[in-house]
């Protein structure tokens, strides 16, 4: 079943194109890394697709409605955000956080927070303030208060940038499983984990869409070498992959 | 929960000390007879003067408090203040032209209602230039202000200079700019009652979307908020509360700015708590600076808006000391 789809997407900002004719349909159950080099318009795609920017031309469907008539909050009902970077401007807890989160779904179970805490590893954290929680702690907290309404599409912008190894690794793959129930789509940078985790991989370059298939089949596509501009060495441990880039 | 007992409690006392301060000390057994309906002449001077003041200035200081909560919300910086976007000097300019101008109504009501007039307008001046500028964002709103704030104070300056006589002199003026509560009637103080709970109501209302604005524009949006027009709407519900605080109370400094802080560090900084909790600092520390423009160099007043300056500077300096330490 197809819960989201992009027609035709342009976003322009001034004179240049960030995005140029994309179409894509992600459905109800997979998860999907969407890869390119700096300036492909992954982040742009991303905005796009979350509503949160709004296409030049072309439109994004969530289910049959287009995006941009929906109401905001219906929107934020059904599709949660995860942005590159996130700071709150005041020190809140992460309970605060947490209410804040829940107080977009229209209703919640009574022990909707209860349940986020423990699926997330918060317990103990609670009364903690932002400013004192470290940046895998701030991970998992960002994450909790965008799935605690448990919306049916996450769309998530890279937001392992900035963590360590062990807490990238843990994130990506808790995001990847969420594929396997919930549609989930990921803008990730580390080749290795999105051939590795995801079912499907989208390749843009230059506001471009280059290549989209199955992660299996994708990774041994000539298209990805020409897109980001070097050759891959491709090797192959188990299930998982790993690409060292040549000139 | 004992935090807000404290508030009230803490609000209470300062209402009692602050009706028994003044020209003439009172007892609180005075005050109690003049509530009781003594018909003496200091009993009467209590009732009908001293006592509406100093409610007066606990309703300035709340509308102060919510208004600052509001624009610190809005403009998710602590250092925004209620007078930001040009309130100030719309208000000092209606409150300039009412006191030089011979124009045919009563001045006790013609001061306030430009005031308020001069406050909001200006607010709107500052939203419909940022809007044909097509800056409709926190950061367009400021620097219009400031543009809009630096016209009407030329403005001002040059009505006073060109309008003020024997008859009105600059000091008049000048001291209302600085600050001080009106004593309104009995009467007065039943519709003051209900502005404060109708911007009480307001700003409640809110509360839940200034939260999404604290966690900035991108996440706010992608929980829901439709962000600039939540801006606009809770930078105009602002401005009445301010409007209705600079028409009862000119203009008071430091009040706006720093109750939000105290509150933060009681209640936190969710605002469904933290706009009651700011609106009680507020009132508590006007009533109690008025008392102590009222009282500290008898027989003079000293402005209310210098007593708030001198004891709110320090004070806050203090505060962003621990901040910063901690």
């Amino acid at each position: 079943m197809t819960v989201l789809t992009a027609e035709n997407l342009r976003v322009a900002r001034g004179k240049s194109t960030l995005l140029r004719d994309v179409s894509l349909t992600f459905h109800a159950t997979e998860s999907v890394a969407i890869i390119g080099p700096n300036g492909a318009g992954k982040s742009t795609l991303l905005k796009a697709l979350a509503g949160t920017e709004a296409p030049t031309d072309g439109q994004v469907r969530l289910g049959r409605r287009n995006l941009a008539e929906l109401p905001a909050a219906e929107r934020a009902q059904e599709i949660g955000f995860l942005p590159q970077h996130f700071e709150p401007h005041w020190d809140l807890s992460v309970v605060e956080l947490l209410e804040i989160g829940a107080g977009r779904a229209r209703s919640l179970p009574v022990d909707a927070l209860e349940n986020t805490v423990a699926a997330f590893e918060l317990g103990g954290l609670e009364r903690r303030r932002w400013s004192t929680l470290s940046g895998g702690e701030r991970a998992r907290v960002l994450l909790a208060m965008v799935l605690v309404v448990d919306p049916p599409v996450l769309l998530a912008d890279e937001p392992a940038a900035s963590l360590d190894i062990r807490h990238r690794l843990d994130l990506l793959k808790a995001l990847a499983e969420r594929g396997e129930d919930r549609l989930s789509v990921v803008v990730v940078h580390d080749l290795d984990l999105a051939f590795s985790f995801f079912d499907r991989v989208v390749v843009l370059a230059r506001g471009e869409l280059i290549a989209d298939g199955p992660a299996a089949e994708l990774v041994s596509d000539p298209r990805l070498d020409d897109a980001f501009g070097v050759r891959f060495e491709r090797l192959r441990a188990g299930e998982e992959w790993h690409l060292r880039a040549c000139r | 929960m004992k935090v807000w007992i404290g508030l009230a409690g803490l609000l209470l006392l300062s209402l009692v000390v602050a009706a028994c301060a003044g020209h003439a000390w009172a007892s609180p057994v005075d005050l109690w007879r003049a509530i009781a309906g003594d018909e003496a002449l200091r009993s009467r001077l209590l009732f009908e003067w001293r006592l509406p003041r100093v409610i007066a200035a606990a309703f300035v200081g709340a509308l102060l408090g919510l208004g600052g909560t509001i624009y610190q919300g809005v403009f998710r910086n602590p250092l925004a203040e209620p007078y930001l976007l040009g309130s100030a000097g719309g208000a000092a300019l209606g409150a300039t032209v009412a006191l030089l101008v011979p124009l045919a109504l009563p001045q006790s009501w013609l001061l306030p209602l430009l005031a308020f007039a001069g406050a909001w307008g200006a607010t709107l001046l500052v939203i419909g230039i940022s809007r044909v500028a097509g800056a409709v964002d926190a950061a367009g709103l400021l620097l219009a202000g400031v543009a809009v704030a630096a016209i009407l104070g030329a403005l001002r300056s040059f009505m006073m200079l060109a309008l003020s006589d024997e008859t009105v002199s600059l000091q008049v003026v000048l001291s209302w700019v600085l600050g001080g509560v009106q004593t309104p009637t009995w009467s007065g103080i039943g519709w003051l009652v209900l502005i404060v709970a109708a911007c009480v109501g307001l700003a409640q209302t809110l509360a839940r979307r200034l939260d999404l604005l604290g966690l900035g524009e991108a996440m706010a949006h992608a929980f829901g908020l439709e962000v600039r027009r939540f801006v606009m709407l809770a930078v105009l519900a602002g401005s009445v509360i301010v409007a209705a605080a600079v028409a009862y109370g000119g203009l008071v400094a430091f009040v706006g700015l720093a109750s939000p802080h105290v509150a933060r560090w009681l209640v936190g900084p969710l605002h469904r708590p933290l706009l009651p909790a700011s609106a009680l600092v507020g009132a508590i520390v006007v009533v109690l600076a008025d008392a102590i423009a009222r009282s500290a160099l008898p027989p003079a007043e000293i402005p209310l808006g210098l007593v708030t300056a001198v004891a709110g500077g320090p004070f806050f300096i203090l505060l962003l000391a621990r901040r910063l330490r901690s």
